[in-house]
């Protein structure tokens, strides 16, 4: 391809910026908001410079049970990923290595309908069960978000395997479960680590089951913060903080993990 | 897979399948107790009258006669479908811009991917959240920019009139990014040899982008728009956080229409025959949108 001239790339940088302050503006405002004394959240007209302060978190932790919550949302994201990789492993496998694709079809079909068609019948179910309010009906909901994801990506990496070298260590006498443990898990621990990436932060951000299904034990972040919304805020300081609180984990997650998220992201697409 | 070998017996063929079953056993049967079966139980649900803890009648086909005579739900299917047109052609168009950029991979471009992934990564709660404070009607910095160019403060969120476009510039903003991430996968897979041919034909950028570029992309534009529309018919967790709907009905899509029946009217039946009629809708469009890809390929 020829060079860009010096005014093309001038005026592509220019751009760059202009779309990077579109999409930071609106969360560093945020962020700042939640540092800001209450009388300056909203002043009008706004201000940016103030003297940070961090007693909108401290009234959050105090007066909420903030870290009872995050410790849920932790519980609730972590057990649905850990649980999705335990039943989408073996199945990917099995769905790569026969080269069938009907497993894969099933479980993204599942997950077009609405998160609210699959509540009613769940509501009524984990209720008459006694299982309303617990982990256990969050962690296996949540799942059904988890799981069909990391069984897509896994199967495009168990593609990826030489057939030669399972083949070979069937000859040598491993059966179907030693070739996934010894030869595929380990071969594969990349797509393990790009589904864990994606399904946690889905999970974590993930709103309406637990809305419904969890009860105040169990009750995730971003409930908490939905329910702080509902109550007609006044105290918008403490309120950014909450969101803060929210989406910095799964910020953070990405940020660090940007090459596998983007690999996450974008499997779907390739595959689809 | 090479072919069995002739005089290889259905016994010995089944012996090989059987670890297959073994193996997706667990995900099959958590897809069966988790979906398939409450699938046909809101099938079995739309068929009766059930109030929890009230009252459950067989009515037949009452619920879906109620939800074509019911305004709400008309509304509802107006609001989704102006959700869905004005946030996918935003995202489509925007997204396409933004993955051009992107191509040109001069230094910097992989910053600006960093970037771009970070409203993918928020949960939509806490963007709701976000965009309530900087669209506040009295304190709102947005409103604050408005007025410095000379223009009228707004409502945005709570205008009746304004807050669909409102809500699609919000999923826009969180969204975009997405699509462009899939269109640069495309880009990145364009052939070289259409450019270089058009470079000796003298064609301009604009001839280079409409004929070759744009027809080029065709598929991955359209695996992008299947994969937001799933999510654009089903739009939630931002309206609930923001709007629950309002005001009056003026956000109130399907999903939150079918929510709120279910679980704040609790009337299971009703919200199951709204809550089908919503995943048939988006199956459909879905099946339609691949139809046209693989028309493509």
């Amino acid at each position: 391809m020829r060079k860009p001239g010096t005014g093309e790339v001038a005026s592509t940088y220019i751009q760059y910026l202009v779309v990077s302050i579109i999409i930071l503006a609106p969360a560093a405002w945020m962020i700042a908001s939640s540092f800001k004394p209450s009388a300056a959240v909203v002043v009008y007209p706004p201000i940016l410079i103030f003297e940070p302060t961090i007693a909108n978190y401290v009234r959050l932790f105090r007066t909420l049970p903030y870290l009872r919550y995050t410790f849920n949302s932790l519980v609730i994201a972590g057990g649905s990923t850990a649980f999705g990789l335990l039943l989408a492993i073996p199945a990917a496998f099995a769905v790569s290595w026969y080269r069938t694709s009907w497993p894969t079809s099933v479980a993204l079909i599942a997950r077009m309908a609405p998160g609210g068609l699959y509540l009613l019948p769940w509501y009524m179910i984990f209720t008459e069960m006694g299982l309303h309010g617990s982990f256990i009906s969050l962690v296996l909901t949540h799942t059904v978000i988890t799981m069909p994801i990391t069984l897509l990506i896994m199967a495009s990496f168990f593609d990826e395997i030489p057939r030669e070298l399972m083949e070979c260590g069937m000859i040598d006498g491993c059966s179907l479960g030693g070739i996934i443990m010894k030869i595929a898990i380990p071969l594969g621990a990349p797509g393990m680590v790009v589904s864990t990436v994606l399904t946690f932060i889905l999970s974590w951000n993930y709103f309406l089951f637990a809305l419904v299904l969890s009860r105040i034990r169990t009750t995730p972040l971003t409930v908490a913060a939905f329910r702080f919304v509902g109550e007609g805020v006044t105290d918008w300081g403490m309120l950014m903080a909450a969101a803060t609180v929210l989406a910095l984990p799964p910020l953070l997650i990405a940020f660090l993990a940007q090459k596998w998220l983007v690999k996450g992201l974008t499997f779907g697409a390739v595959k689809g | 897979m090479t072919a069995l070998p002739t005089g290889v017996s259905r016994k010995t063929r089944w012996t090989r399948r059987l670890p297959f079953l073994w193996l997706i056993a667990p995900a099959a049967l958590f897809t069966v107790i988790m979906t398939a079966f409450p699938i046909l139980q809101v099938v079995h649900l739309s068929t009766r009258e059930f109030v929890i803890g009230f009252r459950s009648v067989y009515t037949g086909l009452d619920n879906y006669r109620e939800m074509l005579a019911d305004p709400i739900f008309w509304s509802g299917m107006r609001v989704t479908f102006e959700l869905y047109f004005l946030s996918l052609a935003a995202q489509l168009v925007i997204g396409l811009y933004l993955a051009i950029l992107l191509h040109r991979a001069l230094k910097g471009s992989r910053l600006l991917r960093t970037v771009l992934l970070s409203p993918l990564a928020m949960p939509p709660v806490a963007v709701g959240m976000m965009w309530l404070i900087l669209l506040d009607p009295s304190f709102g910095p947005v409103n604050y920019l408005l007025e410095l160019v000379g223009m009228n403060k707004s409502l945005f969120l709570a205008s009746p009139r304004l807050v669909v476009q409102t809500l699609a510039a919000i999923d826009t903003w969180q969204y975009t990014p997405f699509v462009t991430l899939i269109l640069l996968g495309g880009l990145q897979a364009l052939p070289e040899e259409p450019y270089e041919a058009a470079e000796i034909d003298g064609a301009s950028r604009a001839q280079r982008f409409w004929r070759i570029t744009l027809p080029l992309l065709r598929p991955s534009i359209i695996t992008a728009s299947i994969l937001r529309s799933v999510d654009l018919l089903r739009f939630f967790d931002t309206i609930y956080i923001t709007t629950q709907g309002g005001p009056g009905t003026a956000s109130t899509t399907l999903n939150i229409y079918a929510y709120r029946t279910g679980f704040v009217f609790f009337r299971m039946g009703y919200a199951s025959a709204l809550m089908l009629t919503l995943m048939v809708m988006v199956l459909a469009i879905t099946f339609l949108l691949n139809g046209v890809r693989r028309r493509f390929q």
